[in-house]
């Protein structure tokens, strides 16, 4: 039993986040699964805990957190452990350029991919009138708008071709910085390469033509040093579907790209 | 230490870097510039890669012994972390993300529809001044294609209905939960922070283009008051160079493209 409590879904993207931070300080959480496939976010229950209904949130000492990029700067700043922002203050500012870069600009053109060939023909399958009082109940005007693209698969030709376009440069972008420090923001390993992970490890997948060995060493040496860390396997074991086992790419199986 | 800070009129994120500098009592060289006329990108300013492909588009450049740091929030907190006690953000950890979690809220929420409403009015007839070449060469310049669009909209007076009514609601929506947030309350995270000068610089411009976001909204009136009187935001205001330094916009951060 903590007093911190970390509501999340997948070790991905949003969620991720925190419980990698949390597992790299050591610090102990109670982990809650919320079951993004099947609303779970949008229920009362989850409701009376995070009012903006969004995944994860954490509660600590009954004090609620949401925002993922948000909680990850508190969790470093309240708890003891090894340091994860560096010391320089132009270091740090390139954490949180970087952070903002993949919350804002790269993360959502990976996850409208994401959600076009997973989340979405994966949630289509249920009841289309369950379906529709699931998106009226979503309390985030944006986010109601977001789900209903995802799931009646509205997103047209030119946003998808848009977010293709982005995510070779952002692959590019990425390269390039991995080229000239070992990891993505400053010389030591910082909530930046935490965040950008989460939304990376799966590119040699997904992106495999221009995300592999011969185009851009310096990410999969990038990737590889993250996912040596004993903190990324603790936190990929506490996914629960095949999303999850995305990761052993990195052991060098041959995975596809599952939902 | 040697800072420099490439700015535009006071208002929207020029405003906040510059009313941050003095609040941090940090010395820089005040470089202005009219960012309208992307000057931001004929001006030497050492432009790395983060500064090309600023989440904020065209904003103040804050150059550290060569280094070029962009986006006004984390300009504010870069000055917070080199000049500790400075105030801008609370030393609390929940406090503190309170403020990010807000200040996350106005520049990924409110800022784009500020900037889309205020370069519609402000910002299109002066580029429709430009002949096409004129403006072509201009813009050549600039390394982000997703921001040349934006320029080019820009000029063009291009905006949505759908982003259009958006935008109206997210100022309406701004307004309303900053009269909510200073109930019992002078400052809106109870001390002053970076929060005040970041809400102020977007919300302020919005009085002369949407006055019944403002109506019957007491709190909001006088905080406004309360921010401008702060000597840090006169000595911002001090160093307009037009007529109206509130228009003072250029293209700026991107609709969300989920919604």
């Amino acid at each position: 039993m903590s007093d911190i409590m970390l509501y999340h879904w997948e070790p991905n993207a949003n969620s991720g986040k925190p419980m990698l931070t949390l597992v790299e300080k050591g610090v102990p959480f109670d982990s809650h699964y919320i079951d993004l496939l099947a609303f779970d976010q949008h229920k009362p229950d989850y409701l009376a805990i995070n009012p903006m209904g969004t995944i994860p949130a954490m509660v600590h000492g009954g004090r609620l957190l949401n925002e993922s990029t948000a909680i990850m700067e508190y969790v470093e700043e309240a708890f003891d452990g090894p340091a994860l922002m560096p010391p320089d203050p132009v270091d740090r500012w390139r954490v949180r350029w970087w952070m903002k870069f993949f919350d804002q600009w790269l993360g959502p053109s990976l996850s409208m991919l994401g959600w076009n060939v997973g989340i979405g023909p994966k949630v289509r399958e249920r009841d289309p009138e369950e379906l529709k009082a699931a998106i009226d109940r979503i309390p985030l005007p944006e986010r109601r708008i977001a789900w209903r693209k995802a799931i009646y698969g509205l997103f047209s030709e030119e946003e998808l071709a848009e977010s293709g376009r982005r995510i070779r440069i952002g692959i590019d972008m990425v390269e390039k910085v991995l080229g000239e420090r070992p990891w993505l923001a400053c010389g030591s390993y910082s909530l930046a390469d935490i965040n950008a992970f989460n939304s990376a490890y799966f590119l040699p997948i997904s992106q495999g033509e221009h995300c592999n060995d011969a185009r851009t060493p310096n990410i999969m040496r990038w990737l590889r040093a993250v996912y040596a860390r004993p903190a990324v396997k603790a936190t990929w074991a506490m996914g629960r579907t095949a999303m999850a086992d995305r990761i052993r790419i990195f052991e060098g199986e041959e995975v596809a790209d599952r939902w | 230490m040697v800072m420099t800070l490439y700015h535009g009129e006071p208002t929207g994120p020029s405003l906040t870097a510059l009313a941050a500098l003095f609040e941090s009592g940090l010395e820089a060289e005040l470089r202005p510039i009219d960012l309208a006329m992307a000057e931001r990108h004929a001006s030497g300013i050492p432009l790395n890669l983060e500064a090309q492909y600023s989440v904020e588009g065209e904003g103040p450049v804050l150059v550290v012994d060569g280094e070029a740091l962009c986006d006004s929030l984390f300009i504010g907190c870069y000055l917070d972390d080199a000049a500790p006690g400075s105030g801008l953000r609370p030393s609390d950890p929940y406090r503190r993300w309170e403020m990010m979690a807000w200040c996350r809220w106005i520049i990924e929420r409110l800022a784009p529809g500020v900037a889309a409403l205020a370069n519609l009015a402000w910002t299109t007839p002066r580029l429709a001044t430009l002949g096409d070449a004129a403006f072509a060469r201009m813009i050549a310049p600039i390394e982000a294609q997703d921001l040349r669009e934006r320029w080019a909209a820009t000029r063009a007076g291009v905006l949505s209905d759908e982003h259009r009514a958006a935008s109206v609601a997210r100022i309406h929506e701004a307004t309303a939960k900053v009269e909510d947030r200073l109930a019992g309350r002078d400052w809106l995270m109870g001390d002053f922070s970076l929060a005040d000068l970041e809400s102020y610089a977007w919300i302020a411009p919005m009085r002369d283009l949407l006055p019944e976001a403002f109506a019957s909204k007491p709190r909001l009136a006088v905080w406004l008051e309360r921010v401008a009187g702060r000597p840090s935001v006169q000595r911002a205001l001090a160093q307009a160079r037009t007529p109206e330094p509130a228009h003072g916009f250029a293209p700026g951060p991107e609709i969300n493209r989920w919604g």
